[in-house]
């Protein structure tokens, strides 16, 4: 398995909901400007005043590969998982599973599709879009940020490892 | 090390592929009943209802195989097991040692006692071969017996072929192992919806016809029809393990390193008999996802490592055209059984539904329609961490107005469940 150099980081309190980072993704992976082409998903909870950008967490053990009927969910050499879309028949269990509900679909394809940490970019284009806020950020290993990202994720640990302890 | 495989579904190739990465030497033997590398047979209604091609279907190309060393032996039906001589027995007689076995050839499909259920034109949606066949089939009306979901699935498929479709299902709604009756009830309205005919609490007693099928009789109607698609369910199969005296139930059963009651046979995939990760009981989930884990949790203890199997979970999609339904954990009918303190919260909002099921103020199933269905995902984990249903209520309560930043993934929960 390969495993992750770096993740993208999430700080709801920084984040304004300005939906920079959802232009800056559709634009490097389909070039238009159209939030409902982007990979980063901002969740308003308005009760709370929070914006939540929700992102593919990349899980070791992910579950949406394993319940994927046409087997399109992938695992990348950056350690990224991404959907195949020329065998995706968009039936969303992927969508359904993941326990932080990130992928998205394509509202002109059906299909769905996740954060690939713009392979062969410098940075992801949402990073450089939120460098002001510094909401999402990428982190690397030994990193602050890093070990805040885990201790958030130790809570769902459990159901990340699947079946296997 | 020579592992005999069983079987080349999911949960075989898993194995051999697992210990292969881990042991370059082992000698590793799949014996297969079919005539093809390894396929998904959750894909199978896709590629009848033409969405995918038929080379979409695989999950190995026969290549694959030789590279990695494992000796893919086709159309090789294993009768027999000799756990004392250490010997698999195969149709043709001829008998193959192992050092460790892997029981994993799934389930068989359940074929009810229905006079005229050999009929040509009868077909089931479980096997490549079979399904094939289907497709080759022309035909313009079908009867699908069963609505489980390969029942759905291949209805659709069949639908989309430009078949007229009724399916039969005995029980009170559909899809009644995975969904309540009033989340059943929905789906039912919008496969109606899409042309579909659904006929529940109906037996279906006769298939007629004299060389090919010509309609299908029930206790209340009979149904003109020249294709019937048998989809009523997939039973463990146990007859081999019992040629070897392993100790079966409903399936195999195992232990928590998928070990059978024989020393150096272990069994995984659709015919073992798990318990049940969240509740602990006994369970049968044929899913995927069970399948894979529990592969990976037999090679790695095959190759030493200490692991134990959490046990499976159900979670299943009901997707036909536009409309999209998921399913996980228990049902309220599951529960009808289980002492405690039961509640249902639903929510609703036009065509979407939500309906979450509450065991003593634990989340335990939950099913939605729609966009609810999104972040179901949420439910999920919140089922795994037992988390108190009492206790985010309170918190949602009392939470300062702007000032949680940190209990985001709480509030978004709550949020779902319409606190």
């Amino acid at each position: 398995m390969n495993m992750r150099r770096e993740q993208l980081a999430i700080d709801p309190e920084k984040c304004t909901g300005c939906r920079r980072c959802m232009i800056a993704c559709a634009m490097k992976h389909h070039g238009r400007i159209d939030p409902d082409l982007s990979r980063v998903n901002i969740i308003g909870l308005e009760s709370q005043d929070l914006n939540v950008p929700v992102i593919c967490m990349a899980c070791d053990t992910a579950p949406c590969i394993k319940v994927c009927p046409m087997n399109a969910r992938i695992r990348q050499a950056n350690g990224t998982v991404t959907t195949n879309t020329d065998v995706c028949i968009g039936c969303r269990a992927c969508v359904y599973i993941c326990p932080v509900g990130s992928p998205r679909i394509n509202p002109y394809t059906g299909r769905t599709m996740t954060c690939d940490m713009c392979e062969g970019e410098t940075e992801p284009w949402c990073v450089a879009a939120c460098r002001q806020e510094k909401a999402l950020t990428l982190c690397t290993q030994g990193s602050v940020s890093q070990r805040a990202a885990r201790q958030a994720a130790g809570k769902t640990k459990q159901f990340h490892t699947g079946g296997c302890v | 090390m020579k592992l005999v495989i069983i079987g080349n579904g999911i949960a075989g190739n898993q194995v051999a592929f697992d210990v292969r990465t881990k042991n370059p030497d082992a000698q590793i033997v799949i014996l297969s009943a079919e005539d093809v590398p390894e396929y998904d047979p959750c894909s199978l209604p896709y590629f009848l209802g033409g969405e995918c091609q038929q080379t979409d279907v695989f999950r190995k190309k026969p290549g694959d195989y030789a590279a990695q060393r494992i000796d893919l032996r086709y159309d090789a039906k294993a009768v027999s097991i000799d756990p004392d001589k250490k010997r698999v027995a195969i149709h043709t007689g001829e008998q193959i040692g192992y050092d460790k076995l892997v029981l994993a050839h799934g389930g068989d499909l359940f074929i009810p006692p229905i006079p005229g259920i050999d009929t040509p034109g009868v077909f089931s949606c479980k096997q490549l071969s079979e399904t094939r066949k289907l497709a080759a089939h022309n035909g313009t009306r079908a009867v699908v017996i069963g609505s489980g979901a390969i029942g759905i699935e291949a209805a659709e498929a069949l639908k989309r072929k430009g078949y007229e479709v009724y399916v039969i299902e005995l029980m009170d709604w559909i899809l009644p192992s995975l969904f309540d009756e009033p989340t059943a009830k929905r789906l039912e309205n919008e496969l109606t919806g899409y042309g579909i005919g659904v006929f529940t609490h109906e037996k279906v007693l006769e298939i007629k016809g004299a060389g090919q099928v010509t309609a299908v009789v029930t206790d209340r109607r009979t149904i003109d029809c020249d294709t019937v698609v048998v989809a009523t369910g997939v039973v463990p199969g146990t007859a081999l393990a019992q040629t070897a005296g392993i100790e079966t139930g409903r399936g195999i059963q195992v232990n928590r390193q998928m070990q059978t009651s024989i020393p150096d046979i272990y069994a995984c995939g659709d015919c073992v008999e798990t318990i049940d990760a969240c509740t602990g009981e006994i369970a049968m989930f044929q899913l995927k996802h069970n399948a894979i884990e529990q592969a990976q949790v037999a090679a790695r203890h095959m190759l030493g490592e200490p692991v134990r199997y959490l046990g499976a979970y159900a979670f299943a999609r009901a997707h036909f055209f536009d409309t999209h339904a998921a399913t996980f954990g228990k049902t309220q009918r599951a529960l009808d059984c289980v002492f405690g303190d039961k509640r249902i919260v639903e929510r609703e909002d036009k065509n979407n539904y939500l309906r979450v099921v509450m065991l003593d103020n634990r989340i335990v199933g939950g099913q939605a329609i729609g966009t609810f269905a999104d972040e179901l995902g949420l439910l999920i984990g919140a089922m795994w961490r037992k988390d108190d249903f009492l206790d985010i209520a309170a918190k949602m309560r009392t939470l300062p107005k702007g000032g949680a930043v940190h209990a985001w993934p709480m509030v978004r929960l709550g949020h779902l469940l319409g606190m």
